[in-house]
This record gives C-alpha cells, sequence and structure tokens, in this order.
C-alpha cells in the first residue's frame, strides 16, 4: 500500500509515532440492492486508541463495522489486522482475531442469568461445569476488567446499562483487543454513561483500542482521540479530536452548520385554555406482570396546545405511562379519562381513533414490522381508510405511494418501498415512525425518547415537527432522558420518580436544580 | 491461501438462486436413484422412458397428475396460509378426511339433484374441515397452546373416525368392498377424462387466496399479527380472533381437498382415503416459499414425484423404495435451498 501518512491518519498524539494499527480498512466498499452503503473507505485503528465514527443516520456506520465483524462481508477492499490482510467469513472467525462487537440492540438471552449469559458459547467449556463455577468465574472477570455485574441476577431484570456491562464483560472475556460500540450511551442513564467512559478509558490504557459510533457530540469530544466522519457511505475525513470542534463536525457530516434552538417560541398565541382535556389520568396505579407497582397514583391532565414534558431517570415508571395514556395497558385502578369519558379497556384502537399517536420507546419491537416492507410498516396507522384501504379492501399500490411520500418528508432515501424495513438503518426506521404518527396525532401525541438514534439534524427536524404539532392544537407529552430537551420544548414539567409524579410544574418556574432533585426522588420542601 | 475459499450466507436469497439450486439438486438426486438402480440390475435409462411415457407423456398420465394435483392444491394452500402468519397446521390430513366425512353424508343420505346435493357438500365440507382445527385454534389463539402438536393429534382421531364409519355404520352393503361406503349419488361433472370440475375449483381457489390476501385488509390485517403481534396490538389489531380466523380459513380448505376427493376421485369414502395429502401439504407449502401461486408448480413436482412412484411399483420395485425416492427428491430440494444461500466470499 502507498506509505503516505498525513497527520489525521498518524497515531493520537499520545502513542508513539511509529506504533502499527491493529485495525486497518483499505478501500472497503459494500452495496445493497440499490444502496451504496460503504464505498472507499480506508481508516486505520491503533491499540491504546478511542476512535470515533460519525455521520448521518444512514452514513453506513454500522455498515462499516458489521463488515468488520465478520457479519457482512465487503464488496471490494481490504481488512488488515496486525498487518496481514485477512478475510473474516463469518463473526466467530472476527472474535478469533480479538474484534468484538456490543451491537446497539442487544444480544442476550433474557431468561439466563448474567454468569450464564458470559459463557454462552465459550469455547473452553469444560465436560462437567457447575452453576457456582460459573458464578465464580463470572466474577473473576469482574474483578479482571474493572466492570462490576451480578452473576446470579437474570438478566431481564437489568437495566440497560447493566445489560450494556454483560455485553462488553462478554466481548472482553473473549479476548478482544478491538472493542466496538454502536451507540452505547442511547439507552443509558448520564451516571450508567460516566461509568462505561471510565471503563473504555481504562482499556485504552491497557492497549485496548475501541471504536464507538455516537450521535452524541459532546460524548466524543471528551472521550475520543481521534474522529471519523462518514457521509453517503464515503470517509470524508479522520481528524484527531483537538482539531475539531462539535460545529465543525456537524457542518463535515451534514453538509451544514446545525444547531438546536434552546426554545420553540410558539407561531399563534397559546391557547386560552378551558378547553376540554383531550386525556387525563386520575388517581392511576398500574402494575407490571411481575405484580410490582410501577405507576403509583398518579393524576394528570394534557391541555390542547402544549408540550408536557415528562423528566425522570429512565425506568421510573416512564414506558407504564405511555402505555395508559395510549390505551395499551389498561389502568389497575384509578381512571383514563379520553376526552372526557372514562376508557378504562386496554383499547388501542378507540385511542388511536381518537387522535392519540405514540412513538413508544422500543420502536423496532413495538411499532415496526421488522419482516415487512416499508410499504406495510407505514400504512400500520391508516391501512383501514382510503386511499389505502376500506372495510374490506387493501391497496399495496396506493401503501407504497404512501410510504413513499412519509419518506419524503421525513427526508428519508428509500432503495424502494418494498424492501424490509429492517433494512434501513436505526435511525432512519425512527424517523419514519415518527413522521407516521404525528400525522395521526391530531389530539395527543406521545413521544417517548424521539431523538434517541437520530442525528443532529434530524433531533432538530424532530423537534420542529413537535412544535409545529403543539402550535395546531394537539397535547403533546414528551418523555426524554435529555433535560435540554424537555427545557427547549415544554410548556409544563412533570417529574417522574419510582413511579409516583413528583410534582408538575411550569415551565417558568423550573428549573435545573429542583428538577434534579424530583428526578432522585427529594420533594421540593426537603430540598430547599 | 487456503485452497476452498470461504463462504457467506445471504439473509435473503434471490429467486433465480433458489431455481438453480433446485434444479441442480432434483438432478442430483435423481443420479443417485439411477445409480441405485443400476446397481440393483434395472435400466435407469429404460424405467425413466417408463415414467415419462406414463406421467407427462401420455393421456392418462396427465390426467393422473391432474387428479394427484387436485388434493395437493388444497392442502398445500391450507398449511400455506398458516405459514405465512407463522402458524404450523400439521392436521391437513384430519380435515380432509373431516371435510370428506361431511361431504359423504350429504352424498349418501340426501337425494337432492346435483345442483343442490354439490354447493351443500362443499360447504358442509369446508365447515367440518374448519371445525376440526377449531379446538387447537381456540387454544392457540386464547393461550398459546402450540397448535403444532393438537392439531397434528387430532389427525389419528380423523382417521381411525373414517375407518369406523366405513367398516361399520356407513360400510357398503351392496358390494361388501373393505372399509368403504357406497358409491355417492351424485358426483363432480367430469371435464377432461377422470380430470373433474375439483381440478379447475381448485386452480381457482389457490389463485383467488392469493389474490384475496395481498388485496384485502384481513390479508394485511394477518401479515401484522403474523409478523409481530407486539406491533399488531399496538395498532389496535386483536390478534387472537385473526389466529383463529387464519387456522379456520386453513382447517377449511384442507377440508374441501376432502370434499373433491369423494366427490370427484374416489366416489367413496374410504380408508386411508387421504393417502398423506395433508402431510404432504406440507411438503407443498414449504416447496412455494413466500408465493401463493407457486403452490401450483410446487403441487404439480409433489404430484409428479407420486405419480412416479406409481409407475416404479408397478415395475416390482419396492414400495419403500419409492417412499425413499420421494424422501430423497424433498431432503435434495431442501438442501438445494440451503446452499443456494451461500455466496463465495469475494476476496480482492
Ligand atoms: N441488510 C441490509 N439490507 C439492505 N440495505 C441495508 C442493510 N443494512 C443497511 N442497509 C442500508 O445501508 C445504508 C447504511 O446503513 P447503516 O445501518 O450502516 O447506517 P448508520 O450509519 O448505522 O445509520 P444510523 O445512524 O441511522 O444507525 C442505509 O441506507 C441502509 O438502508
Ligand atoms: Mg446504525
Amino acid at each position: 500500500m502507498a506509505d503516505v501518512t498525513h497527520a489525521s491518519n498518524a497515531p493520537p498524539a499520545h502513542l508513539a509515532a511509529g506504533t502499527p494499527p491493529i485495525l486497518e480498512l483499505v478501500n472497503i466498499a459494500k452495496y445493497f440492492p440499490g444502496v451504496i452503503a460503504n464505498e472507499n473507505v480506508s481508516l486505520n485503528v491503533f491499540p491504546g486508541e478511542i476512535h470515533a465514527l460519525l455521520g448521518e443516520n444512514g452514513a453506513g456506520k454500522s455498515t462499516l463495522m458489521n463488515v468488520v465483524t465478520g457479519l457482512y462481508q465487503p464488496d471490494a477492499g481490504e481488512i488488515i489486522i496486525d498487518g496481514y490482510g485477512t478475510t473474516f467469513p463469518a463473526p466467530d472467525a472476527a472474535i478469533a482475531a480479538g474484534i468484538g462487537m456490543v451491537h446497539q440492540h442487544f444480544r442476550l438471552v433474557p431468561r439466563f442469568t448474567v454468569a450464564e449469559n458470559l459463557h454462552l458459547g465459550w469455547s473452553e467449556t469444560p465436560r462437567r461445569l457447575s452453576g457456582k463455577d460459573i458464578e465464580e468465574r463470572a466474577s473473576a472477570l469482574s474483578k479482571k476488567f474493572g466492570l462490576p455485574i451480578t452473576p446470579s441476577a437474570v438478566v431481564s431484570s437489568l437495566s440497560a446499562g447493566e445489560q450494556q456491562r454483560v455485553e462488553i464483560l462478554r466481548v472482553l472475556s473473549r479476548g478482544a483487543r478491538l472493542l466496538i460500540l454502536d451507540e452505547p450511551t442511547a439507552v443509558l442513564s448520564p451516571v450508567e454513561v460516566g461509568e462505561l467512559f471510565s471503563a473504555l478509558r481504562r482499556f485504552r490504557s491497557e492497549g485496548g483500542a475501541v471504536v464507538i459510533i455516537s450521535h452524541k457530540l459532546d460524548e466524543i469530544m471528551a472521550l475520543a482521540d481521534r474522529v471519523s466522519v462518514l457521509r453517503q457511505g464515503r470517509l470524508v475525513g479522520t481528524h484527531q479530536t483537538c482539531d475539531v470542534t462539535p460545529d465543525s463536525l456537524v457542518t463535515e457530516m451534514i453538509g451544514r452548520p446545525v444547531t438546536l434552538a434552546t426554545s420553540y417560541p410558539r407561531q399563534s398565541p397559546a391557547p386560552a385554555g378551558g378547553e376540554a382535556e383531550p386525556l387525563s389520568l386520575k388517581q392511576v396505579t398500574v402494575r407490571d406482570a411481575a405484580g410490582v407497582v410501577r405507576l403509583d397514583d398518579v393524576s394528570l391532565a394534557l391541555r390542547p396546545g402544549e408540550v408536557l414534558g415528562i423528566a425522570g431517570v429512565t425506568g421510573n415508571g416512564q414506558p407504564e405511562l405511555a402505555e395508559v395514556l395510549t390505551g395499551l395497558k389498561a389502568a389497575e385502578s384509578g381512571t383514563v379519562y379520553l376526552n372526557g369519558k372514562a376508557a378504562n379497556r386496554a383499547d388501542p384502537a378507540m385511542f388511536a381513533h381518537a387522535g392519540v399517536g405514540h412513538v413508544p420507546e422500543d420502536r423496532l419491537k413495538r411499532a415496526l414490522m421488522p419482516g415487512l416492507s416499508v410499504a406495510e410498516n407505514m400504512a400500520l396507522r391508516e391501512y383501514d381508510r382510503p386511499p389505502i384501504g376500506g372495510r374490506f379492501s387493501f391497496s399495496m399500490a396506493q401503501a407504497r405511494k404512501f410510504a413513499q411520500m412519509l419518506a419524503d418528508r421525513a427526508g428519508v432515501k428509500l432503495p424502494g418501498t418494498q424492501v424490509q424495513i429492517r433494512g434501513l438503518s436505526g435511525g432512519n426506521q425512527q424517523r419514519l415512525v415518527l413522521e407516521r404518527e404525528i400525522r395521526i396525532a391530531s389530539h395527543v401525541l406521545v413521544a417517548s425518547y424521539p431523538s434517541r438514534g437520530l442525528d443532529i439534524g434530524a433531533i432538530s427536524a424532530m423537534r420542529d415537527m413537535l412544535a409545529r404539532a403543539r402550535d395546531a392544537g394537539v397535547a403533546v407529552v414528551l418523555m426524554s432522558e435529555d433535560l435540554d430537551e424537555i427545557f427547549a420544548l415544554s410548556d409544563r414539567i412533570a417529574v417522574l420518580y419510582a413511579g409516583r409524579l413528583m410534582g408538575v410544574m411550569d415551565r417558568a418556574d423550573a428549573d435545573r436544580e429542583s428538577i434534579g432533585a424530583l428526578m432522585s426522588g427529594r420533594n421540593l420542601s426537603e430540598a430547599a | 491461501m487456503s485452497a476452498v475459499s470461504p463462504r457467506t450466507r445471504l439473509t435473503v436469497v434471490p429467486s433465480h438462486r433458489i431455481a438453480v439450486g433446485r434444479g441442480l439438486s432434483i438432478l442430483a438426486a435423481l443420479g443417485i436413484v439411477a445409480i441405485t438402480l443400476a446397481a440393483m440390475g434395472r435400466s435407469p435409462i429404460e424405467l425413466a422412458g417408463l415414467v415419462v411415457r406414463s406421467t407427462v407423456g401420455s393421456r392418462f398420465g396427465i390426467e393422473d397428475l391432474a387428479l394427484f394435483m387436485t388434493p395437493l392444491m388444497l392442502t398445500g394452500a391450507a398449511v400455506w396460509v398458516g405459514i405465512r402468519v407463522n402458524l404450523w397446521n400439521i392436521g391437513a390430513e384430519g380435515q380432509l378426511y373431516a371435510g370428506a366425512t361431511a361431504a359423504t353424508a350429504v352424498g349418501l343420505f340426501t337425494h337432492w339433484p346435483a345442483i343442490v346435493a354439490l354447493p351443500a357438500m362443499v360447504v358442509a365440507g369446508a365447515l367440518a374441515g374448519a371445525a376440526w382445527i377449531f379446538i387447537p385454534a381456540a387454544a392457540r389463539a386464547w393461550l398459546g397452546v402450540s397448535e403444532i402438536v393438537t392439531s397434528l393429534l387430532l389427525n389419528f382421531v380423523a382417521s381411525l373416525l373414517v375407518y369406523y364409519l366405513a367398516t361399520g355404520p356407513w360400510a357398503d352393503r351392496v358390494t361388501g368392498a373393505l372399509a368403504s361406503t357406497e358409491r355417492l349419488h351424485v358426483a363432480l361433472p367430469e371435464l377432461w377424462g377422470a380430470v373433474h370440475l375439483g381440478f379447475l375449483l381448485a386452480l381457482g381457489i389457490v389463485v383467488g387466496l392469493g389474490v384475496g390476501l395481498a388485496k384485502s385488509r384481513f390479508g394485511y390485517e394477518t401479515a401484522v399479527c403474523g409478523s409481530n403481534p407486539q406491533a399488531a396490538h399496538y395498532a389496535g389489531i386483536k390478534v387472537a380472533p385473526r389466529i383463529l380466523a387464519v387456522l379456520l380459513l386453513s382447517g377449511a380448505l384442507a377440508g374441501l381437498a376432502g370434499v373433491f376427493e369423494v366427490a370427484g376421485t374416489v366416489h367413496r369414502l374410504q380408508g386411508g382415503l387421504a393417502n398423506n395429502y395433508g402431510y404432504l401439504g406440507i411438503v407443498v407449502a414449504l416447496l412455494a416459499r413466500g408465493s401463493c401461486f407457486a403452490l401450483i408448480p410446487a403441487a404439480l413436482l409433489m404430484a409428479l414425484i407420486l405419480d412416479t412412484g406409481i409407475v416404479l411399483q408397478t415395475t416390482q420395485i419396492s414400495s419403500s423404495a419409492v417412499l425413499a425416492i420421494t424422501g430423497l427428491l424433498v431432503l435434495a430440494i431442501a438442501a438445494g435451498d440451503e446452499m443456494a444461500a451461500y455466496v463465495r466470499v469475494n476476496r480482492n
């Protein structure tokens, strides 16, 4: 290969100049029918480096890393590990070469314990093995890599952050020297993000290499040594992090600068109040399947033309609140009023017909059929009315037209509306769901973590959409872990803690401190 | 580098690869059969000539193929509508018997003119097929009980029930034929030799099913339920009634296969009437993969295999050899499909 090196291809400053890269990609290309996912991508990663991979939704980041880990085969180009050209016919070959990946969607067995998950596919499994042995080994691994876990806990009972630690530990315990993380912080609380980053820094100081994909630029600026930017499948640049700013990165990613507004002033004056509440909860309590109380005596009223922000650490009852507000779950006690009428059965169809849209937290599992086409997925909310369908009929041609229209509006480029939606990039799936839901949300829109997985351009567009819906008189419920987002959009802010509503206050009266105190379960009187 | 270049598995296999894979694997299976026959001292070429002459090469052969295809298209469709939404009706055999029994009851015990009796047989047979799967279907829809086991077990009940009727209360007292009822009073009109209206109806049903599911709200809603029940709930589509409906439809299709058998081909209810068509329907549905219309060529292939088996039996080749050949072909096709999914990893 040509031995021209320019500064960005050199190892990061803290490494010796002649350090050989652990991974080198040369002119990698990967094509899907009608899509150039990657082309001419050349990149190197050094041991002792944290390398960030940035790009818009659909830029080809996940695909590139799937090529590196043997999940996909490159259509052109070379993968060089420690100076030797290699091919990975399957992921186990990549694991054997010391490359491990933690995917955006976790791949653990929910019913198994942490220790069992850690040892799945363990190549040196001895003949006899007791539950205690693997738990001991799991504890040893946890100490060795500095990632605290509970070996005997069942995975389904863990928080997202804990599950992720198990995934990382599993990869590291197989001797990974290059750790690839695809949007690892999207589902973590701020504390968990801090823990993850210190584990990654420790891994780096021991000579490990990390490639991290993220849309959160401030995190990248704080963590990465170098950043590479992909755009429409091609590498547009690799930089030392100290040479760039978040703004310059955004411009490189999207082609124009984007800044997120800190407030979204109304285009028309706020409704005077006194209008009917489209949806309200009176002393609603909800338990999960295990009988644990998830929502505890919550009373809440939505107002038309207003954004109600729901702040709270993840896992404090947000999914259940979204489910009762959209008719997916019935309240165990208390009453849900839809347009003033009690609606105590779980009847999502009735809520949808009353103009309640829902962008659920787990869009892939809840709101999409991964194996069906984009057209069929986009028709999900309007298949029962013209032009797509009627009482008995369904028109695929109309569904395709409709899907194309939504995709154009969401700024998603499609290779066709007949492709399976699971072939779209994570962010593009999110954009399409949002577009679909906002159309039917004529009265209420419940948006759970709508910015997860979106690039900054798409987040900005999403917030504009929410503000427009608000101006049009829709009652918007916005759940987010990002307080900036809550403060930028909300008219009122409610805080959930352990399933209880700690308080609802006007945006004007709220400040970060009081919200933060409520989020950690302290009452304002105590906090003061 | 190593002599064998690495291969990787495609997630979506283009249909031309499937076609080539199947073609090659059928050739390979036929090659194995030829070698085995030669080793047994038989001339494969002579036998092949005989098989061709007595299947596609003669009018009687073609008539036979059409008669075999008729129930296979319907049981294939019965299994296929289920697989489409992730449900496995293994009980088409039993539903076929149920449909045949109901049609026989109408055909034996009424003296209506054909124009009334035949539609009545069709309706009764479809309802009986649906009724035969009702309990497995309801248990699957509301209790989550696997339909695979329950629908399978009812096959044995249905088969024994038909033996009981055909040897007991409904037994033929006129000719004294074993395990058979009398000839029915009505029959489906014959169109071309022994080929009866049932063949055309079965073709029409398969085509109608394909078009109907693609163009109906029911087809869309069931596709959603099959692909992701959670998303269906989210969209306000009630999953359980649709599971029930799809399985009842599946049972009705298999029941129709039974109707056409007794009303068109066999003209009486006999023990063993189902002739494994219910189980072969699973093979037909798997061969057709995602496409309803592909059930037609798949049923034709299966009919050819069955017919070949019968021809070979007339040349003193044992029936177990025939079963072995059938199994070999199906295995080869499955292997061909799988191998068609693997592509060579391209290295530059
Ligand atoms: N299995 C597949 N089949 C078809 N097309 C695919 C497949 N996987 C990815 N693509 C396409 O390749 C392109 C790149 O997708 P990729 O998932 O790599 O994007 P990404 O950069 O990870 O985006 P995001 O930030 O949204 O996750 C997209 O246009 C996507 O539609
Ligand atoms: Mg991605």
